[in-house]
C-alpha cells in the first residue's frame, strides 16, 4: 500500500516537472537577446563547446523542438547544456553550488525544527507569560527584518567587537585564554568569520578536523540568520496550533483521566499540533532556498543564488535553466518527503 | 472573554444593529499595536508625499566635485549654543572641508569654525513639483500645462555649508532625503503589487472554483507548477525578461508587474476553496433559481463572500512585497540610480564592505526603515485578521 502510494506520487511529479521546466524554458527563450549573440560578441568562444551544444540541442530549430532536445539529453545523458561564462558543462558547474547551498540550508532546517518545538510548546503552555510575549515579539522581529539587512547588522556587531577581542588576544589575561576556543580568530579580533565558506588561504593545508572546524565557523552567522527567519514563522504556526489543541475536548478528557500534564502536552496536544508543521515543510523549502539566497549573496557564500544572479546578468541561459530545474526537483522531493512523513505520523490520513 | 467586550457599546447605540464593517472596525481599534502601527504608517506615507519639501536637497542632487566634495560626509553637527557666549542660540552649522587622509586614503571632514551658517526655515533650493501634483504622471502634467514648481524646502543652510541630518552617500547626496524619496517607491510598490496579486488570485481562483472542470484543473496545475520554482528564482528569471538599464519609472512598473505575478498562486487556491463552498450555499442556489446570470452570481454573491479574506490577504501581502522589492533592488536588479529605494541604498552599504561599518554606519539606516515598515504592516494585517476573520488566526 505504501509502495503503491509512493509510485503514484512519483508519477504525479512527472507532469509538474515537465510544466516547471517548460515554463522556465519559455521564460528564458522570451528573454531579449539570443545566445548566438554571444558568439558574435565573443568570437573566441570555444568552438568545440558550440559544436557540442549544436549536436545535442539543434539550436537553429524551433523552440518546442529545442525543449524536447534539451529534455531528451537531460534524460538520456544527464546533460544540461554548456555554461558560457564558466566554459564548462552546466552539470560540472552547478553540482558544487548545490552542495554548498545545501550545507547551509540543511543545517538551518535541522536547527529550525530542533528549536521550534520546545519554543512553541513552552510559549503555548504558558500563554501570555513573559516568555510567551518575548517569543511573540521575537517572531515578529524575525518576520520583519530583511535577511540581508540582519546579516549586515551581525557583521557590524562582529566588527565592532574586533578591537576589544584583538586586545584580549594580544594580552595574556585569563579572559583571552577563555575566549580563544569560543572565537574564530582571536589574533585578528574576529569572533566569527564575516564572509566566505572557508578560509581560502589555509583551507587546503588543514587536517580533516581542522577543515570541519573551519567550515563550522563560517556557517555560524548565515545559519543564525536563515534559522531566525524560518523559526519565526514556524513558531507562530505551531504555537497557534498548540493553543487550539490545548483547549480541545480530548485534552480535557486526558486531564480528567488524571494523566500527567507533560503526557497531556506532548502526547495528546503536540502530537496533533505537529501536522501542519510537517505539511508546511514543503512550503518552507523554497523559502529557505530563496531566503538563504540574499544571505549567501552578502557573505559571499559560493551557493546557488549568487551564481543565479551572475547567470542572469551574463544571460548564461543554460546555467539559469539548470538551476531552475534542479531547485524545482529539490522542491518536489521535499514536498514528497513532507507528505510521506505526514502520512506516517498521522494515521487518519490515508494513502490516496 | 475579549470577544464579547463590545456588547456594552452596541447597547448604547440606540439598539440599531451594527454592520459587519462597523463591528470589524471596533475590533480593530482595540488592537493597540495595530492602531499604533496604522498611525506610524500614516506618518510614513505623509513623509513620503511631502519628501520634496521636507528634504533639504533634491533626490539626485549631489555634491561630489572638488571643494564641494561631500562623499560619505558624516551627519552634520547642529549647534544650539553660541561658541563665545555659550548661550542658547538659533541652531547653526559650520561648513566642512574635505581632505584626504594619506594613510587611509579616506576623505576626512573638518569643520571650519570661522563662520556660522544658521539653519533657515523655508529656504530656497532645488526646485520641484509640489506634492499633490507629483502624483500626476509627468506626461499628463505636460499636456494639461500644469507646470507649477516651487523651490521652498522646510529647512536648509546656505552653501558652502551643507546640512546632512543622517550623513551623505557616495555621491554626496543627503541620506535623510533619499530615505524619504525611497519611501515613495518602497511604500507604494507593495500596495500595487498586492493589488495585482489579489486581482489575479480573486479572478482566477473564483472562476476556477465556480466553474470547475477543465478550467479548474488547468489553473490549479499551473499554480502547482508556479509553486515548484522557488519564488526568488522565478522573480530573477522574470526580471531577465526586461532590460536592466531603463529609466526608473519603467523599472518601477516592471518590478510591480513581476512581483504581482509571483504571489497570486496561493491566493487563487484559497479563493477557489471559498468559491467551492460558497457555490453550494443556499443563497447562491436561490440566486441561480431566480435566473441570475453567472456574472451576477460571481460579482454579487461570491465576491463579497471573499471580502474578509481578500482584505486580510492584501494587508499581509504588502510587507512581503516590500521585503522582496528591497531584496531585488539590493541585488541591483530593481529600482536603479538616480532614483532611490531602501534596498538600493543598502546595496551601497554592502558594497562598502568593512568601511561601511567602521566609517559610515549611517548607510545602514534604510534597513531600519524597511524593518519598521514591514513590522507595522504585519501588525496592521494581524489586527485586520483578528477583526475580520477570527477563524484565520494562527
Amino acid at each position: 500500500m505504501t509502495f503503491g502510494y509512493l509510485v503514484r506520487r512519483v508519477l504525479q511529479m512527472i507532469p509538474t516537472f515537465i510544466g516547471a521546466t517548460l515554463l522556465a524554458f519559455l521564460i528564458i527563450q522570451a528573454a531579449p537577446g539570443d545566445f548566438t549573440d554571444r558568439f558574435i560578441l565573443e568570437p573566441n568562444m570555444d568552438a568545440a563547446q558550440l559544436e557540442r551544444m549544436e549536436a545535442r540541442f539543434g539550436l537553429d530549430k524551433p523552440v518546442p523542438l529545442q525543449y524536447l532536445n534539451w529534455m531528451w539529453s537531460l534524460l538520456r545523458f544527464g546533460y544540461l547544456g554548456e555554461s558560457f561564462s564558466y566554459r564548462a558543462p552546466v552539470n560540472v558547474v552547478i553540482i558544487p553550488l548545490i552542495w554548498n547551498s545545501m550545507s547551509l540550508v540543511l543545517v538551518s532546517l535541522f536547527l529550525t525544527y530542533l528549536l521550534t518545538i520546545p519554543i512553541a510548546v513552552i510559549s503555548a503552555v504558558r500563554q501570555y507569560s513573559f516568555l510567551d510575549k518575548a517569543v511573540t515579539f521575537l517572531s515578529f522581529f524575525g518576520l520583519a527584518i530583511p535577511n540581508f539587512f540582519f546579516i549586515l547588522v551581525l557583521i557590524v556587531g562582529v566588527l565592532m567587537l574586533q578591537p576589544v577581542l584583538r586586545d584580549l588576544g594580544a594580552g595574556d589575561s585569563i579572559f583571552g585564554a577563555l575566549i580563544r576556543p569560543l572565537s574564530y580568530d582571536l589574533e585578528r579580533g574576529l569572533l566569527f568569520p564575516v564572509g566566505g565558506m572557508r578560509t581560502s588561504q589555509i583551507y587546503d593545508q588543514l587536517t580533516v578536523w581542522g577543515k570541519l572546524q573551519d567550515r563550522f565557523w563560517h556557517l555560524v552567522l548565515p545559519v543564525l540568520v536563515v534559522t531566525t527567519a524560518s523559526l519565526a514563522s514556524l513558531v507562530r504556526v505551531l504555537r497557534g496550533q498548540m493553543l487550539e489543541f490545548l483547549r480541545a475536548d480530548f485534552v480535557r478528557t486526558a486531564r480528567a483521566k488524571g494523566l500527567a500534564e507533560s503526557t497531556v502536552t506532548y502526547k495528546h496536544a503536540l502530537r496533533n499540533a505537529l501536522n501542519p508543521l510537517i505539511s508546511s515543510t514543503g512550503a518552507i523549502l523554497p523559502e529557505l532556498v530563496g531566503g538563504a539566497g540574499l544571505v549567501e549573496f552578502v557573505v559571499r557564500w559560493p551557493g546557488i543564488t549568487p551564481a543565479f544572479v551572475a547567470a542572469i546578468a551574463a544571460q548564461d541561459i543554460y546555467i539559469i535553466m539548470g538551476l531552475l530545474t534542479l531547485s524545482a526537483v529539490l522542491l518536489m522531493i521535499g514536498n514528497l518527503l513532507a507528505d510521506v512523513l505526514l502520512v506516517t505520523v498521522d494515521p487518519r490520513i490515508r494513502y490516496s | 472573554m475579549a470577544e464579547f467586550a463590545p456588547r456594552k457599546r452596541v447597547v448604547r447605540r440606540d439598539s440599531q444593529a451594527m454592520s459587519q464593517w462597523a463591528v470589524a472596525w471596533q475590533q480593530f481599534r482595540k488592537h493597540r499595536l495595530a492602531m499604533f502601527s496604522l498611525y506610524a504608517l500614516v506618518v510614513f506615507y505623509l513623509l513620503a508625499l511631502f519628501a520634496d519639501t521636507i528634504a533639504p536637497y533634491g533626490e539626485a542632487q549631489s555634491f561630489r566635485r572638488g571643494a564641494e566634495n561631500r562623499s560619505f560626509a558624516p551627519p552634520t553637527r547642529i549647534y544650539w549654543r553660541d561658541a563665545e557666549t555659550g548661550r542658547l542660540s538659533w541652531p547653526f552649522v559650520y561648513p566642512v572641508s574635505a581632505s584626504r587622509d594619506l594613510r587611509t586614503l579616506r576623505l576626512v571632514y573638518t569643520e571650519d569654525r570661522t563662520q556660522a551658517y544658521p539653519v533657515r526655515l523655508f529656504v530656497r533650493g532645488h526646485s520641484y513639483v509640489p506634492p499633490p501634483l507629483t502624483l500626476v504622471p509627468p506626461q499628463i502634467r505636460k499636456r494639461l500645462q500644469l507646470n507649477w514648481e516651487t523651490d521652498r524646502h522646510l529647512f536648509g543652510v546656505e552653501f558652502p555649508a551643507t546640512i546632512y541630518l543622517w550623513g551623505a552617500d557616495q555621491f554626496g547626496r543627503d541620506v535623510f532625503g533619499r530615505i524619504l524619496f525611497g519611501a515613495r517607491i518602497s511604500l507604494t510598490i507593495g500596495i500595487f503589487a498586492s493589488l495585482i496579486s489579489l486581482s489575479l488570485g480573486l479572478v482566477l481562483g473564483g472562476l476556477s472554483g465556480y466553474y470547475g472542470g477543465v478550467l479548474d484543473d488547468a489553473l490549479m496545475r499551473f499554480v502547482e507548477v508556479l509553486a515548484t520554482i522557488p519564488s526568488l528564482f522565478l522573480l530573477l528569471a522574470l526580471r531577465a525578461l526586461f532590460p536592466l538599464d531603463v529609466n526608473p519609472s519603467t523599472v518601477f512598473l516592471i518590478v510591480i508587474t513581476i512581483l504581482g505575478f509571483i504571489r497570486w498562486g496561493p491566493i487563487a487556491r484559497v479563493v477557489r476553496g471559498l468559491a467551492l463552498s460558497l457555490r453550494e450555499e443556499e443563497f447562491v442556489q436561490a440566486a441561480r433559481a431566480l435566473g441570475g446570470s453567472d456574472a451576477r452570481i460571481l460579482l454579487r454573491h461570491l465576491l463579497p463572500g471573499t471580502a474578509a479574506y481578500a482584505i486580510v490577504a492584501f494587508s499581509l501581502l504588502i510587507p512581503g512585497f516590500i521585503l522582496t522589492e528591497a531584496g531585488l533592488s539590493f541585488l541591483g536588479l530593481g529600482i536603479n540610480e538616480p532614483a532611490s529605494s531602501w534596498g538600493l541604498m543598502l546595496a551601497v552599504a554592502q558594497e562598502g564592505g568593512i568601511q561601511t561599518f567602521t566609517s559610515r554606519p549611517w548607510m545602514l539606516l534604510p534597513g531600519l526603515f524597511i524593518f519598521v515598515t514591514v513590522l507595522a504592516f504585519n501588525f496592521v494585517g494581524d489586527g485586520l485578521r483578528d477583526a475580520l476573520d477570527p477563524k484565520l488566526r494562527t
